[in-house]
């Protein structure tokens, strides 16, 4: 059997583990009420945990350092124990291990904020990689604490288990966002339409009201305001929530399934757990017709026209 | 009565409740707190009865169960939000409207979406959950724990 298929054998059996979603939910309860108690900062605390101010999920991006100082830690250990790595290695390890602890809270915090929110499958797999993850700090704070008394032989051991659990549940982290596609932009707008198109009728948009269209087999959200009309992708960039179905709330959209606020002008989201922006399409009323274009991120609207017009 | 009937009649007191709060004036303070409060505890029960008889009989016939889950956190967020606020708040009866488009959007999945899947059970079964539902929401209605569980989470809520 070759490890590709034991691989995806192991993780199957996680993901079909339908046992893990009542402990999830209590988790998940308790997760929440423990926010809830930071009051009006539980939003801008999620925020930040999420990497909203960042642009992209902060959790990969403090799991370089539990990883990173305790490759270091073994490798310091292996001199260590091996006689080849003179004076002041066994204090160096202790430093990268304690490193790595204080890294591994960072990412277990951000880590469990982002799990709130995922489903299914995503939700068991992330509970297993938590409760590996919990093992590793578990195990690793025992040989931090060995280390500091003297146990030097028995800190290495235990570090060397705490590194083979943290392997294991790292290709579990690996499969939430190459498989699972937690943290990953889902809005998939595309770049079409890129001349304007028209998609409804001015009168038939109600005001205040989320109206979704399909333009060239993607869905839009137009939002009517006091005559103005603005389009923004109909998929939420965080786990591609229907926007159609949302509402507005202080000009902001809101994603119906997990409550992300998008600015309507600029799709930059304004509460998590989105951490990508929303798509946004320019507009324009042409005879009564509302007609969307995809707005280019990367250059100005007024370049891509004249290029492309230009072109045509 | 079957398992969707009790839900979606208690979804009416729900969205009815909000309703009401929501066209209450800044001069109906003690209105607005009587209407508030009724809400949460209506919406507590709400939640418990589903989580506890009514989500647990469905994962079989129904994909949305994420999805609720997802939804019921969303409305506790905002539930979160309205409880902290002075209800002389300017700005109250904005995150109301937001409070009854989440519960809005939440029943709307379910009674659309989620209920029909559920018909699949069979008529017999939705017939004795229903009953259950309706006997366990009765119960946690005069339940003198369930009063002082949610007591507690209001005066928590209002002190943070």
């Amino acid at each position: 059997m070759s490890v590709r298929t034991l691989l995806e054998r192991a993780v199957g059996t996680v993901e079909r583990w339908q046992v893990l979603d009542a402990p999830g939910y209590q988790i998940e309860h308790g997760v929440s009420l423990t926010f809830l108690l930071a009051g009006r900062y539980a939003r801008p605390l999620q925020d930040l945990l999420h990497g909203v101010w960042l642009g992209h999920p902060l959790h990969p991006v403090l799991v370089t350092v539990p990883v990173g100082a305790w490759s270091a830690a073994a490798l310091l250990d292996g001199l260590d124990a091996t006689g080849r790595g003179g004076p002041g290695t066994g204090s160096a390890a202790r430093t990268v291990v304690g490193l790595g602890i204080a890294g591994a809270v960072g990412a277990a915090a951000t880590g469990m904020t982002d799990w709130q929110h995922a489903h299914d499958e995503a939700r068991r797999v992330g509970l297993v990689h938590a409760a590996l993850n919990s093992t590793a700090l578990a195990l690793y704070a025992w040989s931090f604490a060995d280390r500091g008394r003297g146990r030097a032989a028995r800190a290495r051991v235990t570090a060397a288990a705490g590194y083979t659990v943290v392997l294991a549940s790292s290709y579990l982290g690996g499969v939430l966002s190459y498989r699972h596609r937690l943290g990953v932009d889902h809005s998939a707008a595309g770049r079409s339409p890129r001349t304007f198109t028209p998609v409804a009728r001015l009168a038939d948009l109600p005001d205040g009201k989320p109206v979704g269209v399909d333009v060239e087999g993607v869905p839009v959200v137009l939002v009517r305001t006091e005559g103005a009309v603005r389009a923004v992708a109909g998929r939420c960039p965080h786990l591609g929530g229907p926007m159609a179905e949302g509402w507005l709330h202080r000009d902001e959209l809101v994603c119906p399934w997990h409550g992300s606020r998008f600015d309507l002008d600029t799709g930059e989201p304004a509460q998590g757990p989105s951490t990508a922006p929303l798509p946004c399409y320019d507009t324009r009323i042409t005879d009564g017709a509302v007609e969307v274009r995809r707005r280019a991120r990367w250059r100005s609207p007024t370049a891509i026209t004249t290029a492309e017009e230009a072109s045509r | 009565m079957k398992a969707d009937e009790v839900l979606i009649a208690h979804h009416d007191v729900l969205r009815g409740l909000l309703r009401e709060l929501a066209e209450t004036t800044d001069a109906q303070a003690d209105r607005r707190e009587e209407l508030r409060d009724r809400f949460l505890h209506e919406i507590e029960i709400h939640a418990q009865i589903e989580d506890e008889l009514f989500y647990p009989a469905v994962p079989d016939v129904s994909p949305l169960l994420a999805l609720a889950h997802a939804e019921h956190r969303q409305i506790d967020d905002q539930v979160a939000t309205v409880m902290r606020m002075d209800v002389t708040d300017p700005e109250f009866v904005t995150e109301v409207r937001m409070l009854e488009n989440t519960v809005r959007h939440h029943t709307m999945e379910e009674e659309q979406r989620m209920f029909p899947q559920s018909h699949a059970l069979g008529e017999e079964r939705l017939e004795q959950l229903g009953e259950q539902l309706r006997a366990r929401q009765q119960e946690l209605a005069e339940s003198g724990g369930m009063r002082l569980i949610i007591r507690l989470k209001r005066a928590t809520l209002r002190s943070v």
